[in-house]
Order: C-alpha cells, then structure tokens, then sequence
C-alpha cells in the first residue's frame, strides 16, 4: 500500500536536511563539556590553567560566567556551571572550546577537577523506606508534594468486600533520538544567536535567557531539522554552554554530544514506586488510593509537571465512588527528571491495568469485562471532578475484545493474549499562534516549529489549512523562521501541534477567508482552489476570481494577503475543593487507546517475544492516515521497547551503568512484531475538526497490554517494569510457589 | 603511506595522505569534505547511521579508518541517485513514507541499496530486512521501512 509523499521526504532521502550536528560555519570552533567525576560532593577545584595554557583554547567555569554576560545575574538555582557543589551524575562543571575538536578533547582532558565525593541520594526507597509523613514535605529532598482527596476513603476501604494494595515499581526510560543533542552558539554585536536542534525554539529561548540572565530580545533561537525529539530536546541541555563559549573564543562554537552522554546528560525518565489500595463491593469499585513517590532528579522545587500528572494515570479513566492521591517529588543526585514521549504514562498504565486487573481476579470477575464496566463515559466526572468529554475508549475496547477472543482461539502452549488500555488528553501547552499569506500562486504558513518527524508540522498544520480552505495541499507550503521572526508557539510536545498550533492555523485560515469574501462582495461560505495554475476564489454559487485580483498594490510584492490566528487552550474544570495541595492538570480532551498482544513466554528463561500486535485507537478525526498510522506504529514500537528492554540503570554510588546502545537496549528491527491499526472516530476532541492529538496515546497501553499477555502466558504477575527475562522468571516462580491469585479468598 | 594516497569518493578521487592515521572515515566524510548526508550517531557500530558502501558493500563509516580504506571506491547517499538500485531505494522509502525524524534514513537506504547491490534483485525479503538489523530507527518501529524495501524488491524485480 502506497502513501502519499511527505514534503520533507525527498530531502531526507537524499542525506540533505541539516540537522544540529550537520551544522557547520566558517570560523567555527569546537566545544567539549568537562563532567563532574562523581554525582555528589564539594566541589574543591576547578583548574583550567593546563587548558588555557594550550594555544588557541578558551576554557570556562563558574567564575567566568558573569564576565561573559556583562555581570548579568542568571537564575540562581540553575548556574550554568556548579560553584561550590556537584549535584548530579555527569554534571557539567567546566567548557572548553578550540578550533578544532581534537583540540577541544584535548584541552577538556586537560581541567584538573577535584571533588570532596559525599554519598549520592539515589534510590527512592532508601530515602523514604516507609510511606513519608506530613513532616517529609518540608524535607530537602522533597520538590513537591501533591494531595486530592474525594469522599471518605478509609471508611469504604475499611466497609468494603475485598480490599487488594499491591505495591509497583518503574525504571526510567530515555528518549534515544538517534540525532545526539547539537547546537553553535554565536555572539556578535552584542547578540547571542543559536541555531540548535530543538522540539521548543521558544522554550529554549525563555530557559536561556532564565539561566545566562540576558534578556529574551537580545537572543535569537534557530531550530535545525531535529533528528527525534520524543520529549528530550525541549530544555537547554548545551545551548548556554555553547553561547557563553563562544562569546569566550569570540567565534561560533558547536557543541554536540556524543552518544555516551547523550544517555548521560539527556534529560529522560526516572524511576518511580507507586503503591494502590483498591476496594471492591459488590463488583463496584468503592474506593481508590494511590500513593506516588516519583524520582525528578534535580529538577527545580517549583518546575515539577510530573507528580500531579502521573498520579492521574496511575488511576487510569475509571469511575471510583471515592479516591484520594498523594504523591512525592523526591530530588536525587540524577539530572534534572524529561519528559518522554507520555511522560510516566506508559509506566502509570502498566501499574493501573496490571493492578486493575490483579482486583478483578481477586473478586473473581473477568479483568476485561471489570475494566469495560468501570470506564468513563461522555458527561461522567473525573475524580478531580472535571467532565468527561466525547471519549472513545469503550468503543476501542469492544473492537480490541474482539481480536483478543478471536486470537485466543486455538493458542499454543506457552502462548497468552491479553489487552493493556491507555488515557491520554491532548495539551495545549502555553499557545501558539500562527500567520497565513496567500498570493496568486501559494498559500504559506508562517510558524515557529522544527518538523521534528511525526509529520505534525509538515503534514498536520497544513492538512488543517487544507480542510479549511479547500486549497489542495500542493500548493500549501508550512514556512519556517526563528524567534526573532516567527509568531510565538509553545513547542511541538504534548501532541500538541495539530491540537493547538493547528487550531491557530485553522483560526487564521477562517479569518483569511473571511477577509477574501469581504473584498469579492461574496455573502456566503468560499473556498480555494485552483484554475490554470493559479489560486482561485470560490464563491458559493458564484464566479470564480483568481485570488491575484484581490491582492492589493500593496501585498502583491509582499507575499500576498496575511491572516493571523491564535490558540491559548481551554479553560480549567478542575473541582478545587478536590485538590488540597500541588498542581493537579485539567484535561483539554479524552482521548486514548485499546491494545491487544499475543506474546510467547519461555516460563524458565523468563524471555518474552511478541508474536503480533493490534491497537485501537480514538483518534476523533483522522487528518492524515498515512501519518497517524505511523505514529501508532512507531509509538507501540518505542512502548514495546519500555516494556520489555529500555531501562537507565543506576548503580549504588550514583552513575548511569548504562549509557550506550549495547546496554540500553531498543527495539530493533527483528523484534517488532506486526502491528494492525485501528482508528476509532465519532469522538471529538480539542483539535481542529475535532482532530485528538496522536503522538503520544500509542505508546502509552503498550507496557500494560505485554504485561496482561505474560499473565495470561504463564500466570505471572509482574509488578516491575521493564519486564526483563529476569523480572518475568520471577514473577514466574513467585506465582508457582504461591498458587493462582484467582483462587485468593476475598477479605 | 605517501602523499600520493587516495580514496575515491562518489566517483572522485580524494587524496588521504595529510589524514591522520587514526581518523575514522567518518569524520573524513563529514568535516573534511563536507558530505555530512552521512550522519553521525553512536560512533560504536551500534546504530548503523553513517553506513556508507566501500566497493559496493555496506559499511559502518564510524569503525573505519580512513587511511585503511586506500585505493578503494566509497558512495555516500549524495550519490546513491547516480544508478538505479539506489534510485528505486530512495523512492520507496519516501513513497512508503519509510522516515520521520530522517536521521537514520540515509543509513537505511545505503544499507539498502548494497544489500539489494550484492543479493540481487530476487533476494528474499527476510535476507535484506536481515541485512538492515544492525540498522536502528527510533522513530518508525520499522514498519513503513519494511513495506519500502517490499516495494523497492518490487519495482527491480
């Protein structure tokens, strides 16, 4: 099956996108980052006379910054570089830059670091053995502390017929774009300039100028062609290095990762524990508790998204009488916490179905058929009482219960089937806006975001237009410019891009049009098109007039007729009275999916492959298949990796064992199994013709929809993710030696 | 070694003898005469990016040395389009929708095209999906990529 080209493809096949580490300048220097050798201590010296002692080096640390920012005061919690004390695994505490990169490697290995080492806090569990009490919150380790409470729990777990608390526990997960981070950084007339491979040009611009202390108008942010993003290239990981570096050498600087700390600087996942109480009476869920301590790293008290966010899907969208969730950001001597592709939701829904399901087997009612009864349905409340919107989760799971029944058919020994589900809401982010011109022969949306891969950009912004318009996407052409030129967008993360940004674009082509029907005297509905090689208007029931007439002396040379659209996202529904402390997030839409797997488990190895794959998905409206079929593909594939393989391991004393391909392992391309494809519409979402957002939502069911499959194989009930050979043959022998949990008496 | 040294590169003679006995083809290809299509990824063989076809045959351009490669003929994807195998590889993958990001396409479609270069046009399908294992792409899970090399098995056949 053929589909139809994307506009970057031909340039992609060819090698000719530059992405950030292609970028190359004349004069350039090269940079090199100096890492802390151990993640805690005090930081006694920082000697960088052996660098600078090297011709044509420049090698900076903390007492150089203000110099190079005209005595600019940068965020104090985030210095560039460390001045008394190294907080985190690999931290930078020096740069060097030199004309050439053996020059710079050189020079990196030349800075005398000396660290008085302190023991590294690192595991959750030793921090907080036991469940913290109120007194915690004021700990240094705790960034932030989130409460929601509805009904009286305690009373209904303490009245109700069976009772399940079962404790999980996750790993963190990289992103693993295979582009490691890049960017050159330039200064010149008293401007900062970079041009970086980034999800969030103006991201990066607000935490730069946050961290250097310079103000936003005096830089200027480029995004090159990003080779994966998947959530890690939205923080300013080099971007200042490279910039106070290259203010330092007084010439461009490139500074790029190499791949080992790409796994050691990127800002991925970290692990979290989660522990759930669950009450049932009668086959009706009572009462839900969830209780989340979640590693951020280093991440700032004040910036944490996540806690508040994951709890929501450790509760997954399921109806309960009462609930109540609390849950701690806990620091750790680790890099600041990333998001990853859903972050945390992919392990929250492993811990919310695999239990979920451990509930229903406990009562003795059937897992799929005890989920299908509780899930949300349009006009339903959240447990932080917010309304549920068009939903099409119950629909993708009849669809995904009917390939499940049809592949347990005749299944062979050893094999087991089983269906993981998974929430998500498209986010708005902070905004966007967007800028069309339409001349006589294009129309060209003007924006400020990088293609990253997923085709929401390129393909998704002007598909929307296209809708709209009724200009055929040929002659649709999505534009790109810097900070300093393009209207202001919160960045493509969130599977926000067609959901908001395109909702900015889908603003300003209703606008256009409406300018367009003004100026032809037209009293209904137009639409675009094109005759003999030129944009014509369309007036219902009327003549068409090539656009070319309509333009004014004034905008022929300029491009064309503008418009211009925004989105800023919708309002919070969030019942206040149910958040008693933190930041909990209102959802913009309802969206999700039903997966099913059939794997093969080797009960003594512990080793699992997947045999094939179907998911389903509520996609509200289908934009472009080709692209939302690739999403699903590639999202269950980077999920199947989450699921069986992906894991940052931390050692004892505080490092990455970890960081390279070899040892953290990826899918490749043996181990992806088919993947049939569904979508589910007829339940609109947040997105323009009621488009929900699909680059997320696939990975998210995967790691809970292996998991119901190795139950089903050969009994086990793991309650760790990644599910390595290891952690299955465990799960294995401990559910051999304790007999089936089916025949568990109720409490 | 002499000053006479040479690789030929996309079909022009290169001198190496100024390269230093250690530079990895690579970084050859990418900073010293700019055909940077050739991406740099984990630089250890691990993720197939910068594969390149030296006389023909696929090779990670990242564990060769480049003073090794003396005397021998090396395609990057700049000019895979120069005969027909690599032709009919790009326009599959792009027809396919065989790529997102792209940072791991021109390693495919080099790969690809050598595969398809030494199994000739009847290989199976199973032997070139095969011969792309060392090949790692994160963002498609394969999917499109293989109906592409279906449908590049297709139109040479």
């Amino acid at each position: 099956m053929s589909a139809a080209a994307r506009p970057d493809a031909d340039l992609k096949v060819r090698g000719a996108a530059e992405f950030g580490t292609d970028l190359a300048v004349p004069g350039m220097w090269w940079g090199a980052l100096v890492l802390a050798p151990v993640p805690h201590g005090r930081l006694l010296r920082v000697d960088l006379s052996a660098a600078r002692a090297r011709p044509s080096v420049v090698a900076i640390a903390a007492p150089d910054v203000a110099g190079l920012v005209d005595g600019a005061q940068g965020e104090p919690e985030r210095p560039p570089f460390p001045a008394s004390e190294v907080i985190y695994s690999a931290q930078p505490v020096a740069a060097v830059a030199a004309p050439t990169l053996a020059g710079a490697r050189e020079a990196a290995r030349a800075v005398r670091v000396e660290v008085d080492a302190r023991p590294p806090v690192t595991d959750l569990e030793a921090i907080f053995p036991e469940w913290p009490g109120p007194a915690a919150a004021g700990s240094l380790n705790v960034a932030a502390h989130v409460r929601a409470r509805h009904g009286d729990v305690d009373a209904r777990l303490a009245g109700a017929r069976t009772v399940v608390a079962e404790t999980y526990r996750t790993s963190g997960v990289h992103q693993v774009p295979l582009e490691p981070h890049a960017c050159v950084g330039e200064f010149r007339d008293g401007r900062w300039r970079v041009r970086t491979s980034t999800q969030t040009p103006f991201g990066i611009r607000e935490d730069v100028a946050g961290i250097l202390g310079i103000p936003e108008r005096a830089l200027e942010v480029e995004g090159t062609w990003v080779g994966g993003g998947f959530g890690g290239k939205g923080a300013a990981v080099l971007e200042p290095y490279a910039l106070l570096l290259a203010r330092a050498a007084g010439a461009p600087v490139r500074l790029a990762l190499s791949y080992r700390e790409e796994f050691l600087l990127g800002r991925s996942t970290l692990p979290f524990v989660a522990r759930l109480e669950t009450g049932v009476t009668d086959g009706r869920i009572v009462a839900r508790r969830v209780r989340l301590l979640l590693d951020i790293g280093t991440s700032l008290p004040g910036r944490d998204f996540a806690t508040g966010y994951s709890i929501g899907f450790l509760l997954g969208p399921y109806r309960t009488e009462t609930f109540e969730v609390e849950g701690y950001a806990v620091r750790t001597n680790k890099p600041p916490f990333g998001p990853h592709r859903a972050p945390m939701a992919p392990q929250a829904a492993f811990v919310a179905e695999s239990h979920l399901a451990e509930v229903a087997r406990r009562c003795g009612l059937d897992p799929d058929e005890f989920r299908a009864t509780h899930l949300w349905t349009e006009g339903a409340r959240t447990p932080l009482g917010q309304a549920v919107g068009p939903f099409g989760l119950a629909a993708a799971l009849t669809a995904a219960r009917r390939r499940a029944a049809e592949w347990r058919g005749g299944l062979r020994a050893g094999h087991g089937v089983g269906i993981g589900l998974g929430f998500w809401s498209t986010n708005t982010g902070a905004g966007g806006e967007a800028r069309l011109r339409l001349s006589a022969g294009e129309l060209v949306i003007e924006q400020g975001e990088r293609e990253i891969g997923s085709g929401s950009v390129l393909v998704g912004l002007a598909e929307v237009a296209h809708r709209r318009t009724g200009l055929p996407r040929e002659r649709i052409r999505v534009a790109y410019a810097g900070t300093a030129a393009a209207p202001f967008d919160s960045g493509v993360y969130g599977s926000r891009t067609v959901g908001a940004l395109g909702r900015a674009v889908d603003e300003a082509a209703g606008a256009l049009l409406v300018e367009l029907a003004r100026r032809a005297g037209a009293s209904g509905a137009v639409q675009l098109g094109v005759r003999d090689d030129a944009i014509v208007l369309r007036p219902a029931g009327g003549e068409e007039i090539p656009v070319a007439r309509l333009l004014t002396e004034a905008e022929r040379p300029a491009g064309g007729v503008a418009s211009e659209g925004r989105h800023f996202g919708a309002a919070n529904e969030i019942d206040a009275a149910r958040v008693l402390e933190g930041s909990f997030y209102p959802y913009q839409d309802f969206t999700g999916a039903a997966h099913v797997a059939e794997v093969a488990v080797d009960a003594g190895t512990g080793a699992v492959r997947v045999v094939r794959y179907a998911a389903f998905h509520d996609i509200g409206v289908t934009l472009d298949p080709a692209s939302a079929r690739a999403q699903v593909e590639g999202g269950v594939a980077m999920g199947l990796g989450a699921a069986l393989t992906e894991e940052s391991v931390w050692t004892e004393d505080g490092r990455l064992a970890n960081p390279g391909l070899l040892d953290y392992r990826i899918p490749t391309l043996g181990e992806v199994p088919p993947i049939e494809v569904t979508f589910v519409e007829g339940f609109p979402g947040a997105g323009p013709f009621g488009a929900k957002g699909i680059g997320e939502p696939p990975i998210v069911p995967v790691p809970a929809t292996i998991a119901a499959a190795v139950r089903d194989a050969v009994g086990a009930h793991p309650t760790e993710l990644p599910l390595s050979p290891e952690r299955v043959a465990r799960a294995v022998k401990a559910a051999r030696s304790s007999g089936p949990p089916d025949g568990a008496p109720p409490r | 070694m002499t000053g006479a040294a040479v690789i030929t590169v996309n079909g022009e003679a290169r001198p190496i003898g100024e390269v230093p006995g250690d530079e990895r083809l690579l970084d050859t290809l990418r900073w010293r005469l700019g055909l940077r299509g050739t991406k740099e990824g984990c630089r250890s063989g691990e993720c197939g990016a910068c594969t390149v076809l030296v006389d023909g045959e696929a090779r990670l351009s990242c564990l060769s040395l480049t003073r090794e490669l003396e005397g021998t003929a090396v395609t990057t994807v700049e000019a895979l389009d120069r005969d027909r195998i690599g032709r009919v590889v790009q326009s599959a993958f792009a027809e396919e929708g065989a790529l997102q990001c792209g940072y791991c396409t021109p390693g495919f479609v080099v790969a690809l095209s050598g595969a398809l270069r030494e199994r000739g046009p009847a290989a199976s399908a199973e032997a070139l999906l095969g011969d792309l294992s060392g090949n790692l792409c994160r963002c498609t899970g394969y999917a499109t990529i293989a109906r592409a090399v279906a449908r590049a098995r297709e139109q040479l056949g």
